[in-house]
């Protein structure tokens, strides 16, 4: 049991993580909350069996290809859907276009690829256990990302200007940073985080139109767990949410391993609003 | 319901070889239609212009797949039909209306149909998600109608006076497995489970106290959420309350397929027996070895199932005639198209021998009794029109689909 809880807890809760790091990502070049990032996450796992199972690529082109075009419909999801609502973002109208250009795909993603579940291929194979790519390509695709945004964030000039953007877009504009260019870039990256989870967590959650809403909603939990904006504590959310679930799922079961999850959210966001990792913000007075 | 059950939907593949594959049918002689039509074909009565059928089924949209075969036996058994000779010498004319799987399309469609088009009868919906929003305008409208959907609620002889049944309800399809379980398979400790649409829980919450009523031990049963990505837990308690077979109620081939595929690697030998879909090409397709397909059996219906690795002798000639038309049955199922063969024949009789006025048509169809088709049986009175036998509604085993129709399931007296 206890071996269960960890494999597919951690797994799916590295997937979560993602999809969590995937709203921070566009989070911080827009401060809009795109409802993309389950879009994302559901065609990592459509289009990776599109390309490599029914069109029969190679599995390393294929992966390439799916994030591509989860980098193409990141910069779409910014041209369409986030650049036309920043000038009144404090009308919040961005929940109603990224939500709606997402529900769009997701319709034709039914009607072209189907509603029903389509099996995901193996690309390594087949092991027992730990082994097994289903449980340990979603946990080493969050260390890579994790490793990767750091990296990028930190050390490189590139990473710099995403980072001031973030925290003054004003300033950073007045110092001559191409603002609308580091928007997009941070999109496309997002694009390929989103498409990664859903790529990487597809032998789990097979290829399937209806992950989307599944992803949106749990990947936002990390997010509100952790800290808005914050990658690590998303990571920390992720996790700790899937092993929580997959716990819940032995203890109580059925529909109610849910609304354990649900409860636990509201407790913590309750004790704590910022989240786990956020960071209190001072008032003006 | 024809549940939403997809098989495999090639829907653009359907459409460019539908044409060719009707004209072969036609040229092979489909049999059964023509043996009928040929008794129909006497000399021109008063009227000679069409009899007008309106048509609603679902050929495109995510409910397409059941709606895309049916329309495979439709289209063969009125064209046989009318190429010899129509009924008293006035043509079948099908006014098709595509529902999309929508409701709305269904229930737009309705009103043309009976409004503008004056049709004599409908066939369809065949969804129940349309007929349900369907049934009550055609009532309105007075139409004759015949369905294939499952869904109980649809037959009302007091509601809707002239909508009749060819195909079995929910309570049927449940109860035929709850049958196997108890009565064939004599297990008695059952677990019974479902996603929660609601489908999923009214299957449950109707068939559980049909089991009990049998004298089934219910050990477990729940609502599980079908995206759930790990069953095990589920499964381990279904396993230490005792269950001895798995019922699971549920039209998503995802979440039945981690049920087999968890019931595979923990190596518990148990059947599992449930709805059709446990034998979709969706399912097969989402597991994770083939053997994990073994020991699980879905509804399915007599007539069309090999016993003893043959068919009945008249739907062995259906058959054959498809089969010499090189219809291809990698895409759909046997009773899917023989349930349309059966429709387009069922209606010609009733419009032989009633014509075409609404009034006589129910009167004549209030009287039908052991109709014999290739899908089924069909047996209507004034205060019943469930057409269909309890008898024929049997399990399959699903490992053993072969030209579209599957061996019954073992231990049925053949």
């Amino acid at each position: 049991m206890l071996q269960s809880i960890v494999s597919y807890g951690l797994a799916v809760g590295a997937v979560y993580a993602l999809i969590g790091i995937t709203y921070n990502v566009m989070y911080s070049a827009s401060r809009v909350f795109s409802f993309t990032a389950g879009m994302l996450g559901m065609l990592g796992g459509v289009l990776g069996a599109l390309f490599i199972q029914r069109m029969g690529l190679n599995p390393v082109l294929g992966f390439v290809m799916v994030l591509a075009c989860g980098a193409v419909l990141g910069v779409v999801t910014e041209i369409l859907t986030v650049r036309p609502v920043l000038k009144s973002i404090e009308q919040h109208l961005y929940v109603l276009s990224t939500l709606a250009f997402a529900l769009m795909i997701q319709q034709v993603t039914a009607i072209e690829w189907g509603t029903e579940a389509q099996p995901f291929p193996t690309l390594f194979p087949p092991a027992e256990g730990w082994l097994d790519q289903k449980f340990w390509l979603p946990l080493l695709a969050c260390a890579v990302t994790i490793g990767g945004l750091e990296f990028l964030y930190r050390k490189t000039l590139i990473g710099r200007a995403f980072l001031a953007i973030a925290e003054d877009s004003y300033a950073a504009r007045a110092l001559g940073l191409p603002e609308t260019w580091l928007r997009i870039a941070s999109f496309a990256l997002a694009g390929m985080i989103g498409t990664l989870a859903g790529f990487t967590g597809a032998q789990m959650l097979l290829a399937f139109f209806g992950n989307q809403s599944i992803l949106n909603f749990y990947g936002f939990v990390p997010v509100a767990l952790g800290g808005m904006g914050s990658n690590r504590g998303a990571v920390i959310g992720g996790l700790a949410l899937g092993l929580f679930q997959q716990a819940a799922n032995f203890l109580v079961g059925g529909i109610f391993a849910a609304v354990a999850v649900f409860a636990v959210f509201i407790v913590v966001l309750l004790l704590r609003p910022e989240g786990i990792a956020g960071a209190s913000t001072a008032r003006r007075v | 319901m024809l549940s939403d059950n997809n098989q495999v939907s090639q829907i653009g593949k359907e459409k460019t070889t539908m044409r060719i594959r009707r004209r072969q049918v036609l040229s092979g002689s489909a049999a059964g239609a023509v043996s009928l039509a040929t008794g129909l074909a006497a000399p021109a009565i008063a009227a000679n212009e069409p009899i007008k059928i309106g048509y609603l089924p679902a050929l495109t949209g995510p409910s397409s797949s059941t709606g895309v075969g049916i329309n495979r036996g439709v289209q063969l058994g009125i064209e046989a039909i009318n190429k010899a000779g129509g009924v008293k010498g006035r043509q079948l004319e099908l006014i098709v209306r595509d529902t999309q799987s929508d409701p709305t399309k269904a229930v737009n469609a309705v009103s043309e149909l009976t409004q503008r088009q004056k049709v004599s009868m409908i066939f369809g919906p065949v969804n129940s998600g349309e007929a349900l929003a369907a049934t009550p305008l055609i009532a309105r409208d007075k139409v004759p109608m015949l369905h294939p959907c499952w869904v109980d609620e649809l037959i009302d002889v007091k509601k809707y006076p002239m909508a009749f049944r060819q195909a079995p309800t929910n309570t049927q399809i449940g109860g035929g497995a709850n049958h196997y379980v108890v009565d064939v398979l004599k297990l008695k400790k059952v677990a019974v489970i479902s996603d929660t649409t609601g489908y999923g829980t009214a299957s449950v919450n109707t068939y559980v106290p049909m089991l009990k009523a049998k004298g089934a031990d219910v050990v477990y049963t729940n609502h599980i959420d079908a995206a759930n990505p790990d069953l095990k837990p589920e499964m381990l308690r279904m396993q230490s309350a005792g269950a001895q077979v798995i019922m699971p109620w549920s039209v998503n081939a995802g979440f039945l397929s981690r049920i087999l595929n968890t019931r595979g690697a923990m190596g518990w030998d148990v059947p599992v027996v449930g709805q059709t879909t446990l034998g979709s090409g969706q399912t097969k397709a989402l597991l994770e070895k083939p053997e994990y397909w073994n020991k699980v059996y879905s509804n399915n219906f007599r007539k069309c199932c090999y016993v003893n690795g043959k068919l009945e002798p008249k739907t062995q000639e259906y058959l054959d005639q498809l089969k010499a038309a090189k219809i291809e049955f990698a895409d759909t199922l046997l009773w899917w198209v023989a349930l349309g063969s059966d429709a387009a024949n069922l209606m010609a009789d009733i419009f032989k021998n009633a014509g075409s006025k609404p009034e006589d048509i129910v009167k004549y169809m209030n009287q039908v009794k052991d109709w014999p088709g290739v899908y089924g049986t069909v047996t209507w009175t004034p205060q019943q029109h469930n057409g269909f036998p309890d008898s024929e509604v049997v399990m399959c085993e699903v490992n053993s689909l072969k030209d579209g129709a599957f061996n019954l399931a073992p231990g049925y007296a053949s």
